[in-house]
């Protein structure tokens, strides 16, 4: 273990793990809530194609865009699309855009990109894979953010710099790439297939401005993510947000179609203040034949929470290093095959158990990891 | 291919590798070899010690021909041996004192199949499993009671791969009643077993016979909570034996912190954590 991960991910398990114990003590509505949801999440795995359909025609009748794609390939080609070149792209976290590679595909077009979630933030200085779902940057001690910060922007920062004084500084130079952007894009945490709306949780405000600040915002999300409705997907924020320890959360976002207004005559309007396009783009990428196996279809349950990383002792001890990024840890084993076929990460579990204890959907993680080891014992025989 | 290597040892010696299987048996003298009910070790407790040279040999394993595996029997050392025969001739005794009377199979013994399923060789294990319950059938066994979590772990599993099991599997914590701590005066932290914690519903009976028996446990929300205690990193050592040693490492740190007397449920975490610490098999504590 490097010294810097072990200080770091100490401290992130201190500040985290009592924190989650407690919100679920305190609300115990959470836990039913959790339950309804992985029911209606089952219930769409189960018949994916159809939900997928039923999501693209509902957000076309809000008035946006909706694509489905099957790979990188065909992702990239629409983001290029729609965002050209010579632009300022600001992102709200989006780890479906990172599996895709955009945010490089979108610099290579020679646009401006900056990430907007500090974690992420500090991702991109860095040149790092992120080393946890939802804070991608867990790795880094403050002192370190520091350095990166000075390094890289000449931020007024050292090491004994407070992390307020920290977020202030980012606050401060981001603020004006959100004012100037051209693009937001953003992934969901859930999208409703009844209605077309897509739901964002979050707590620094940087996906409220990324997506309703540019005249265009494009969301790119994975299958697994539609739910049957605006409501399971609204009982989807609040679960990812209690079991990530962030509970309430500071702000949840709903967005269906571009901005609208109904102030005359009550007449619904579009484009009003914020975006005049809006676009979602469904990425298939092995999720669909994931959906089609009754054990791999548990990880597509995945709500990245990102609370079976911080119980896990491969994860802990392995310098969140486990998995291919963005997917790291128990969960990032399970998704390292599903988005790249790649056993490996699989063989490292030990089967502690912790994971699937504490994880809100109830997926059996080391079961769908022991099946992965099986399937990729089963490749290597082949060969 | 790895899996079908430990098949092939599994048929040879009912064993994953070439063993003595007088290591095996030699704990016990006095025991039945026949009954409806036994005794099963699975050689778990004897042979504990040897993961260790077994996990250097693995990544070797595919590329040599399964009959030159280190070209002879691997053994574990006098001390290791003495302690592990103390520890099943006590659990034996234990469960006389409450009334169970059961045979063992001494050499005949087969190895449950454990480290196949822990592998994810399950076409191997199935197979494996299917033998093995033809086996006990056949020598007329309905109750087996088990003393390590990773075999009653695979015994447990049996039922996903042979049709009609109906066998009762039985760990041994659930058999035994009252003990009394031989140390009540300092404190002890449990390293629980991770299969026996959270897969197989035993976490509570042996926190119960050893907050019971006198000794005095320390415990701490982020440390030993059911759903944060480290595992071992033993099941990690035939894949990776350097990180199975960090976790090892990793997790007496933590335990020490909340006492430097370690209690363990499980020969695996005995055989990892030594090395680091003051460990002992919960029932070297008891008596
Ligand atoms: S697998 Fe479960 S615990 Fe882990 S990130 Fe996903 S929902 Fe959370």
């Amino acid at each position: 273990m490097s010294q810097d991960w072990e200080i770091a991910i100490q401290r992130t398990i201190n500040n985290n793990v009592p924190r989650v114990h407690k919100i679920l003590e305190n609300h115990k509505y959470i836990l039913d809530l959790a339950k309804k949801l992985r029911e209606a999440k089952m219930r769409v795995l189960s018949d994916l194609e159809t939900y997928v359909e039923q999501t693209l025609e509902a957000v076309k009748r809000t008035g946006g865009n909706a694509y489905f794609v099957n790979n990188a390939e065909e992702a990239k080609e629409i983001v290029g699309k729609i965002v050209g070149k010579g632009k300022i792209v600001v992102f709200g976290k989006s780890m479906v855009a990172y599996e895709l590679g955009i945010r490089k595909y979108l610099q290579q077009l020679g646009n401006e990109v900056w990430e907007t979630d500090l974690g992420e933030f500090l991702i991109q200085l860095a040149d790092e894979p992120p080393s946890h779902i939802i804070a991608p940057a867990v790795h880094m001690t403050k002192e370190r953010v520091a350095k990166l910060l000075k390094e890289k922007l000449g931020f007024d920062v050292s090491e004994s710099s407070s992390h307020e004084e920290l977020v202030q500084k980012v606050r401060e130079f981001l603020r004006n790439k959100f004012l100037s952007a051209n693009v937001g894009i953003t992934g969901a945490n859930a999208v409703a297939a009844d209605v077309g709306s897509i739901v964002l949780v979050e707590n620094e405000g940087n996906i409220r401005m990324s997506t309703v600040v540019p005249p265009v915002h494009i969301a790119i999300v994975g299958v697994e993510k539609i739910v049957p409705t605006l409501e399971d997907a609204l009982i989807e924020a609040l679960v990812q947000a209690a079991y990530a320890g962030l509970y309430p959360p500071t702000y949840i976002n709903v967005t269906s179609g571009p901005s609208s207004t109904g102030d005359i005559e009550m007449k619904r309007v579009s484009p009003a203040h914020g975006p005049k396009e809006f676009h979602l783009i469904l990425v298939d990428n092995g999720r669909l034949k994931a959906s089609k196996d009754p054990i791999l279809r548990e990880a597509l349950l995945c709500i990245r929470c990102g609370r079976c990383h911080l119980h896990c002792p491969i994860y802990r001890v392995l310098d969140g290093s486990w998995g291919d990024a963005p997917y790291s840890g128990p969960m990032g084993a399970m998704w390292s095959y599903i988005i790249y076929n790649d056993y490996k990460p699989a063989l490292y579990c030990t089967h502690s158990g912790n994971c699937k204890e504490v994880c809100p959907m109830k997926i059996n993680i080391p079961r769908v990891l022991e099946y992965i080891k099986y399937m990729g014992n089963k490749q290597r025989s082949d060969k | 291919m790895l899996g079908k290597l430990i098949y092939d040892y599994l048929q040879k010696y009912s064993f994953p590798y070439p063993i003595d299987k007088k290591i095996c048996s030699g704990w016990a003298k006095d025991l039945p070899s026949k009954g409806e009910t036994i005794l099963y070790t699975s050689c778990m407790y004897q042979t504990a010690s040897l993961s260790e040279v077994y996990s250097k040999f693995i990544p070797y394993a595919e590329k040599l021909s399964p009959l030159s595996f280190l070209g002879r029997f691997i053994k574990p050392s006098k001390d290791e041996i003495e302690r592990a025969y103390r520890i099943l001739n006590k659990i034996a005794q234990l469960l006389k004192r409450n009334g169970i009377n059961f045979a063992y199979l001494y050499e005949e013994e087969p190895y449950s199949g454990a480290i196949l399923l822990e592998l994810g060789y399950l076409d191997e294990f199935g197979q494996y499993a299917k033998s093995v319950y033809n086996f006990f059938k056949n020598k007329g066994i309905k109750r087996i009671i088990t003393v390590d979590p990773h075999t009653h772990n695979a015994l447990s599993r049996y039922n996903e791969f042979v049709e009609h099991f109906d066998l009762e599997i039985v760990s041994y914590l659930e058999l035994v009643k009252d003990v009394k701590g031989v140390n009540r005066e300092e404190t002890f932290v449990i390293h629980d077993s991770c299969l026996y914690s959270r897969f197989l519903n035993l976490r509570d009976v042996y926190r119960d016979l050893i907050n019971k028996s006198g000794i005095k446990i320390v415990e701490d929300e982020l440390i030993t909570g059911v759903d944060t205690s480290f595992c071992c990193g033993s099941p990690i050592k035939p894949i990776n034996p350097d990180l199975s040693d960090k976790i090892a490492k990793a997790r007496v740190e933590q335990l020490s912190k909340l006492s430097k007397n370690i209690i363990v449920v499980c020969p695996m975490c005995y055989a990892n954590l030594s090395k680091y610490g003051n460990v002992k098999d919960w029932i070297e504590v008891v008596e």
